[in-house]
Parts: C-alpha cells; structure tokens; sequence
C-alpha cells in the first residue's frame, strides 16, 4: 500500500471513530437525561395522589371534628339548663347566656329576611377584562356590608355564619368564608325586617344596580321564614383578653 | 474496531458526565441522535467497500442531524408529528446500511480464501 492511500485510511478510521464517540456521548446522555425525566414526572403524580389521600382524611376529620362540637355544645346546653334550674338568678344568667349566644352566631336562627343569590354574569365579553363578569370578594362583601347596615341581625353566606371574625376573601376561583372555601352561586341569608332588607339592596345606584352593569344575575327574595345555622368552627382568642384582666395581672394601669 | 472503541469511549463519557437535557429537548436530541448513528453506520460500510470520502462523510453526519432537528422543529410548530419521517427514513437505512456491512464482512473472507487459492493453484501449476 502507497503511503497516501494509507494516510488517507487512517484518517477515515478516525473520523468514522469521532462520530462514534459523539454518538455513544449523545446517546448515553439522552438515556440518562429521559430517565430523569420520566422518574421526576412519575415522582410528581405520585405526590399528587398522596395529597389527594391527605386531603380526603383531613376532610373526614374535620367532619368528625364538627360532629364532636355539636355534641358537646349539647351537653353544654344540658348542664346550663340543669345548674339554672330552681334559682333565679341562675335563670337570669341562662337568659343572658343566650342573648349572647345569638350575637355571637352560636345557636341556629330564624325569622324574616331577605335570601340573596348572586350567580357569575352570562353576558357576552365586551370590555376584554373577564374578571370584570365575574363575582369577587367585594361584591359580596358590599352586599353584606348593606345588608348589616340595613339592620340584618344575622347573614349568612352559603350557609356559613358570618361572625364578627369571619372574613370574606378571594382565593383563586372560590371564595373562602370561615375557612371554607365557596364557589358561586353564593346565597346570602340575612335575617331583619324583609322590607328594608330589601330596599337597601334595590336603592338606585345600589349594589345590584352596579352589579347588574355587568350582567351579574341578583336575585333577592323576601322570606317570611328564614333558618341561619350556628357557626361550625370553635373560636380561639389567643392575643385579645379583656383589658382589665391585662391590667390587673401585668400592673398596666 | 475501532468503530466500537470509539463508541465505548463515548458511552462511557456519557455515563460518567452526563449533559442533562430538558424534557422538551429530548425528542430534538433523539432524532439528531438517530441522523448521527445512521451517518457513522453509512461511514462503516463505505469504508468497507472501500468508497469512503469524508467530506462526503462529515457533510453528511452533520446535515442528517440538522435537518432532522428542523423537521421536528417544523412539525412542531405545525402540528404534525414530522420527526417520524426522520424515524422511518433513518430507521430503514440503518437497517440497509447493516445488512450491506453484514454482506462484506461475510463474503470478504471467502472470497480471500478463494483468491489466495487460485494465487497458490497458478503458481503450482507455474512449477510444473
């Protein structure tokens, strides 16, 4: 063999061996590279049905938990009535218990009132913006704020009690009241006198009137009869006390 | 041979110092990689028929890839799976590209044998 012709050879061989190398770097690396990514895509729908199956405990924990306070607020009633019972001044007390009970949301209402169902608009999208068609937090939340300022006595939201701690607030597509979340439609209840109810709602420039800009469907039905259930939570006080305990016990005057 | 060594060498780089490539760039990946193996196999067997040409080789290696990443590229964008063509075109010259190497490195050895036969037959017959 000539010398060029081997030269020639040899340089072949080498360049057919480089393009092997690429191949087998190339190759190693994409099967390195697709099982990642296949164990990290298996990994993330396994997390996700481990919290699905967290999230189904909890909720039937949190059930079995509501279950519990309404007993004990049973016994507690029991025990309340038994301890007043003969005196008067234990009677007194008991009257006073549950004037405060029904403030505070803590026992099943009824009476007269006003329901409110406010649903999410249907109208054609015009202006662009689709959040301006939908229900936010302050809508409902101006909804109840006329609602208490006409004299509602109790309002509740999807059947969740408002109290003077629940908050009304977006999150993402629902709305959480109480720590619950709630979708629409949202159905208010509120107790008072119907007709005020009614016409504080109505009034021009109102809050149906604005809402009813956007094609939002308000519906407002006067009730002679309406049940607003008790508040299903327990309620903590962790940082407020009364000021005089404060006083007393730190030597705060 | 040295066809094989080239490629543990790879493999074993590629095991030891792995580029990581994203979940959306591994197809792209996969067909360059298939364009690439289909090229060094077309070199192998053109060496072996003695027709090899490197630039015709490195022109070759490096344009299957490219155009191979920018059909996938293209069928991505408009919704047709186009890497297949890629799949199906190198896939069946893999497969021809094989059975020619398989052809030559079989028959070339008889066909020595029966070279070097008919040398040692001419020159026993020179002697006679």
């Amino acid at each position: 063999m000539s010398r060029p012709v081997r030269d020639k050879q040899r340089g072949s061989s080498l360049a057919v061996a480089a393009v092997f190398v690429i191949v087998g770097y190339l190759l190693a690396s994409q099967l390195e590279s697709v099982e990642t990514n296949s164990l990290a895509a298996a990994a993330n729908s396994l997390r996700l049905e481990t919290l699905q199956e967290l999230y189904n405990q909890e909720t039937g924990k949190t059930e079995s938990l509501e279950q519990q306070i309404l007993q004990l607020q049973q016994d507690l009633e029991r025990y309340r009535t038994a301890a007043s019972e003969g005196s008067a001044q234990g009677e007194a007390l008991r009257a006073e218990v549950e004037q405060l009970e029904l403030l505070a949301g803590l026992t099943e209402v009824s009476g007269p009132g006003v329901s409110v169902i406010l649903s999410d608009s249907t109208a054609v999208n015009t202006s662009g913006d689709e959040a301006d068609y939908l229900i936010h937090d302050s809508d409902l939340l101006t909804v109840v704020n006329e609602l208490r300022s006409a004299g509602a006595e109790a309002v509740s939201l999807n059947g969740e009690r408002l109290l003077a701690t629940s908050e009304i607030r977006c999150t993402g597509a629902v709305v959480t009241v109480n720590g619950r979340q709630y979708a629409a439609p949202y159905v208010i209840f509120a107790i008072g006198d119907a007709n005020t109810l009614y016409n504080a709602l109505t009034m021009r420039n109102g809050v149906v009137d604005v809402l009813g800009q956007w094609k939002i469907k308000v519906q407002i039905n006067a009730s002679e009869e309406l049940t607003i259930p008790q508040y299903r939570g327990t309620i903590e006080h962790q940082y407020a006390r009364p000021a005089d305990q404060l006083g007393e016990e730190e030597g705060v005057g | 041979m040295i066809e094989f060594i080239g490629l543990l060498v790879g493999l074993t780089l590629g095991f030891v110092y792995p580029l990581h490539f994203p979940d959306s760039m591994t197809l792209y990946v996969g067909v360059a990689l298939l364009g690439a193996l289909d090229s060094a196999l077309g070199g192998v067997r053109s060496r072996l028929k003695g027709e090899f040409h490197l630039s015709i080789f490195l022109s070759g290696t490096v344009g299957n890839a490219l155009i191979a990443v920018f059909l996938t590229w293209l069928g991505e964008k408009m919704g047709i799976p186009m890497y297949l063509c890629a799949v199906v075109a190198f896939g069946t010259r893999m497969f021809q590209n094989f059975a020619e190497i398989r052809r030559e490195l079989l028959t070339s050895k008889p066909k020595r044998d029966k070279i070097k036969q008919d040398i040692e037959a001419q020159g026993e017959a020179d002697t006679k």
